[in-house]
């Protein structure tokens, strides 16, 4: 699709505006950039990778893609692992890679930072901790990626601060034709409010460079967590599949209410094991888990058919009280076990993501089936009531059991609505397997589809589809979007496909 | 220098969070505390290697938790290793190993790489 010569073209200019050392062309490096998950790894395979050290190189480099009418597909450190890691929608594409901008400015009275594409959750982690600054950051459960990839990708964390779209606060931006913008209170020159009041003046522009394609984010706000005085919280584990309805019923009251502030995630025994042990510790059978396996796992891990973990965060007093209406609302309730958690200033450090400790080890689930494995997620939305929760979990269980897969699911309980986060575990070295997957996956979106319901990311390979679930009045959002990216892009330049929003050029293509 | 103990949190955050146990041969410590890396270094080199590998490759990490499935758990972190070359880590790196991806030079040039693999096969710089 990406004509040769016009990438060897746009290549030389690449070289001689950020330097050849900058710029990655050899087999090896467009194998590196590509989704290393999946099972045909030539399929989203980028042509190149350019690695700039600063705003003004991203300018330059948007600008040259102009001329030559080469796609670039922008990535923060490239470790959306499940999503397509570094790799393009549209194969050929010169992956505009931004890790070397690694940038961190901190404000520790407002509790907020600025940062570049390229710091991670440990850069961002070992700052703060370096210079004792008491702040906390929400971490995602794969924890080496981009604090400001992530946040703008919709990411989630365990924190307060865990809706991590919801915490940014203004956004340097290159545009598609290679103009430089910032949005909010730093549209204005020198302002000292850039990272603190949202909005600006006229039209909030944050949200509209979330999962999009409309411009290259150079720089993000971001509100951190004040380390609070305490960290309480309860970790219940439930018996049986059916206990999530009641569950969810009785813990979206307090969630709605405020009580409970972040978003807890109730997940089944597969969590566990996955990330601990390999599949073939239980069984040899290539069927779903049985329940004699399944008992298995629960009684090595002491844990229920479901687990979720509730914290609060705060002054002493609050915390108390937080955690006395939380147990209220589980009393004589049949919960098989309740575990309390506390930690204070003062005890040594609480150590896990619930206090904004960066992890990489659930990645590990990548090994459950042996071998070179990965996983796609399935992350559909829906309205925080326990039945439909259990009506969503039974359908989309019976289709694990029909493709037969492993369930691996949880809810995640926001303010308003429930992301019910699947993982399709597997090995990509099983053709067989992966083909089952592949249609496992479109089954799983036609379902939810089929209930209103639709998924809040998704990836590469499914954008286009997951996109044309969004349908009201003939995909008029879609139409939308597509009209802005040719007022802003009229190249196709910046990211082709991303979120299913194709230019003009590309749309009159695929015609 | 990183601690000699292994040590394992229990706590697992696949798209939520659940108890979990550690890998087989490595200690179990609180369910839900102690996960925290050791982010120190001594040297410019160790440095670079806390910054670029060790978030999978020290305590708690990925490549940490995987090795300890295929190998002695004692010796599951890189650092602790007596085997590694400078040929053989650079390899894994730029060719992914196992569940390892490849480690794109935008993240790591070759010069930095050639500072993490003299470390890890403790090469005298």
């Amino acid at each position: 699709m990406i004509d040769p010569a016009k990438l060897a073209a746009a290549l030389r200019d690449f070289r001689s505006a950020i330097g050849a050392d900058n710029v990655f062309d050899s087999d090896q490096d467009r194998t590196a950039y590509s989704d290393h998950f999946s099972p045909d790894e030539t399929r989203h395979q980028p042509g190149a990778a350019v690695a700039p050290a600063n705003a003004e190189q991203v300018q330059a480099i948007v600008r040259i893609a102009n001329r030559h009418g080469v796609p670039l597909w922008p990535i923060s450190r490239g470790k959306n692992f499940g999503y397509g890691g570094a790799a393009p929608v549209v194969r050929g594409s010169v992956v505009l890679d931004l890790s070397r901008m690694k940038a961190i400015t901190v404000d520790e009275h407002n509790g907020t930072v600025l940062v570049e594409p390229g710091v991670g959750f440990f850069d961002l982690y070992d700052y703060l901790r370096a210079r004792k600054i008491p702040l906390w950051l929400s971490v995602p459960g794969n924890s080496w990626g981009s604090v400001a990839g992530n946040a703008l990708d919709r990411g989630v964390g365990y924190t307060t601060y865990g809706d991590h779209a919801a915490r940014i606060c203004g956004l340097e931006v290159v545009l598609p034709d290679g103009g430089l913008v910032r949005t909010g209170m730093g549209a204005m020159a020198g302002s000292p409010n850039w990272q603190l009041y949202r909005n600006g003046f006229g039209p909030g522009w944050d949200a509209m460079f979330c999962q999009s394609n409309f411009g290259v984010v150079t720089k993000l706000g971001l509100w951190l967590m004040p380390e609070p005085e305490t960290m309480a919280g309860i970790d219940f584990e439930f018996d049986a599949p059916d206990d999530l309805g009641w569950a969810v019923d009785t813990l979206m009251p307090l969630r709605r209410a405020g009580i409970i502030q972040q978003a807890p995630s109730m997940g089944n025994w597969l969590r566990s094991a996955a990330v601990m042990t390999r599949r073939e510790e239980w069984t040899k059978d290539p069927a779903p888990l049985n329940d004699t396996v399944i008992s298995a796992i629960r009684k090595r891990f002491n844990i229920g058919w479901w687990s979720v973990q509730v914290r609060f965060y705060g002054p002493a007093e609050i915390a108390a009280a937080s955690m006395a209406v939380l147990r209220r609302a589980f009393d004589k309730q049949p919960v098989l076990a309740m575990k309390e958690t506390h930690w204070q200033q003062g005890d040594p450090p609480e150590g896990s993501p619930f206090s904004g400790v960066p992890v990489s080890f659930p990645l590990a689930n990548a090994n459950w089936h042996g071998g070179r494995g990965g996983h796609i997620g399935y992350s559909p939305v829906l309205p925080p009531r326990g039945d439909l929760a259990m009506d969503q979990f039974r359908r989309t269980h019976a289709l694990y059991e029909k493709y037969g897969m492993d369930y691996h699911a949880s809810f995640a309980m926001g303010e308003r609505s429930l992301t019910n986060v699947n993982q399709l575990l597997f090995d990509r070295d099983n053709p067989e397997m992966m083909t089952r997957v592949d249609r496992f996956f479109r089954d799983l979106v036609a379902d939810a589809h089929a209930h209103g319901y639709g998924e809040y990311r998704t990836h590469i390979e499914y954008m286009d589809l997951v996109a044309a679930t969004y349908d009201f009045n003939g995909q008029a959002l879609r139409h939308l979007n597509q009209r802005v990216k040719d007022a802003l892009d009229p190249n196709g330049i910046i990211a082709p496909g991303k979120s299913g929003i194709w230019p003009g050029r590309w749309r009159e293509k695929q015609a | 220098m990183i601690g000699r103990g292994v040590m394992v949190l229990a706590l697992m955050l696949a798209g939520g969070a659940a108890l979990a146990q550690a890998p087989a041969g490595t200690r179990i410590s609180n369910a839900t505390r102690g996960g925290m890396q050791d982010r120190s270094s001594h040297s410019p080199a160790e440095a670079l290697f806390v910054e670029k590998c060790g978030m999978c490759h020290r305590q708690m990490g990925m490549g940490t938790v995987i090795l300890a499935r295929r190998m002695d758990p004692a010796l599951a972190m890189l650092e602790l290793r007596h085997d590694l070359t400078v040929d053989y880590v650079t390899a894994a790196a730029r060719g992914g190993i196992g569940n390892m991806p490849r480690i794109q030079r935008g993240e790591v040039s070759d010069a930095q790489l050639r500072v993490i693999a003299g470390y890890l096969a403790k090469v005298a710089p």
